[in-house]
């Protein structure tokens, strides 16, 4: 079976931990975050008839806007950038986030995920995707379980190119 | 002589004056007396209901009380702390005490057994000739014996595990090895200045400590007292597995192989050990 690490980031908030939380049971203690700004969790995933470990670190905000070791977004095979798409303030910048974490990571591409979907309408939703000059590749709701197991599965599948 | 009509008259008054005195005491008594006999009725019919109910509550207690009692306990004791401190401060004492006194007492029989064995004149023979450890040294070697417990070859940034061996049930090694690996970081950017890397973490009888190389680290947790010969063995088995590891980079792709390489060079060390060890107290 291959390993992969893989990074979540995102401002605080935007609930990357409770994508982690709907997806993964097997983790570790959620103090973590708030004590080295990072959790990592495991999970195996079944991809075209492989075995896949994910070994998620939940990295606590962006690099550059809490002060975070640049090593916990060293060796990551892939990365899921999370905003909340019902607080503006976590995805008016996202360029110059997804290019900060590009550059400290060395990955090309980053799966940019919208969370939080539960809490606005279909109408607000298109017009934040206007809005985003990148293109988002899912809208999840961790609270309502939609499209978790997908984003990670995406994640997955971009971790093993 | 018989009653004149005078005195009947006089006793019916009498009877007359009677009713209607006691005539309220009289229905009042009947109403008590009626009471009395429905009491005794239900009584009668609800003693099994209440018999069975107490019987029930006393089977099922814990059931319909338990959570509700601990709950109540659980208000009591957060409201009332230091009272449940200082209650239990006694107890917990002298329970600490006496299970220092019992670990102090099996120490002290494993190191008078160490002693005897140490200085029969079997082995005062034999220290002349051999020399080098102290007495010491020896005893307490014997008596806390290091013992390797994990093993784990990581991926220096990634943090993913490459290779380990174990001889604890670890439920995740390889969430243990990221998390490891985050430690350390967070460490090295905290603390280190640079080029410094975090080498040791004590935990109770555990130690960790971490071989750091450029692209891997070794992290091995090891029980019981460590002295200077087994950290040097250890750190040279360990310079052996890098240096074979790094120079051929399968190992890097193939876990089992390394898995191998690891149990077989950590066990033929530890067997070598004990060998020299039993040669030692044999002789």
């Amino acid at each position: 079976m291959i390993a992969k690490k893989v990074l979540l980031v995102g401002s605080f908030g935007v609930g990357k931990t409770s994508l982690i939380r709907r997806f993964v049971l097997n983790e570790f203690s959620e103090d973590y975050i708030s004590t080295i700004g990072v959790r990592v969790s495991a999970k195996i995933m079944k991809i075209q008839e492989e075995e896949v470990k994910l070994l998620i670190w939940d990295i606590a905000g962006t690099y550059g806007e809490e002060k975070i070791p640049k090593s916990y977004f060293l060796g990551a095979s892939a990365a899921m950038f999370v905003f909340d798409v019902s607080r503006e303030e976590t995805y008016l910048d996202i360029k110059n986030q997804l290019d900060a974490v590009k550059s400290i990571s060395g990955l090309k591409n980053i799966m940019l995920v919208g969370n939080k979907k539960d809490l606005i309408s279909d109408e607000k939703l298109a017009e934040i995707m206007k809005i985003i000059p990148i293109s988002i590749d899912l809208m999840t709701s961790a609270k309502e379980d939609e499209n978790v197991e997908d984003a990670f599965i995406k994640l997955t599948l971009q971790s093993l190119k | 002589m018989g009653k004149t009509a005078t005195d009947f008259d006089k006793i019916n008054r009498f009877e007359l004056l009677k009713e209607l005195l006691l005539a309220e005491d009289r229905n009042d008594l009947k109403l008590l007396s009626q009471e009395i006999l429905e009491r005794e009725k239900l009584k009668t019919k609800v003693s099994p209901i209440v018999d069975e109910k107490i019987e029930d509550l006393r089977e099922n207690f814990p059931t319909y009380f338990g959570s509700t009692i601990t709950e109540t306990i659980k208000v009591q004791i957060k409201e009332s702390q230091n009272e449940v401190v200082e209650a239990l401060y006694p107890i917990m004492g002298k329970l600490v005490k006496k299970f220092i006194v019992a670990e102090i007492t099996k120490l002290s029989e494993n190191i008078n057994q160490t002693i005897n064995d140490k200085f029969s004149i079997k082995n005062i023979i034999k220290r002349r000739f051999k020399g080098k450890k102290s007495d010491a040294e020896g005893v307490f070697q014997e008596v806390f014996e290091p013992v390797i417990e994990e093993v784990f070859v990581i991926e220096e940034n990634s943090g993913l595990l490459i290779g380990s061996y174990s001889k604890g049930n670890i439920a995740d090694k390889d969430m243990v090895s990221g998390m490891l690996t985050a430690i350390k970081s967070f460490a090295s950017d905290a603390f280190s200045k640079e080029g410094q890397h975090l080498e040791n973490i004590r935990f109770e009888t555990f130690q960790l400590s971490i071989l750091n190389f450029k692209s891997i680290y070794i992290a091995t947790a090891t029980s019981g007292v460590v002295n200077n010969d087994f950290k040097e063995k250890l750190i040279d088995d360990l310079n052996s597995i890098a240096e074979i590891i790094l120079r051929d980079r399968n190992y890097l792709k193939e876990e089992e192989k390394l898995n191998l390489l690891l149990k077989n060079t950590l066990t033929k060390e530890n067997q070598k050990l004990n060998d020299c060890k039993k040669s030692i107290i044999g002789w």
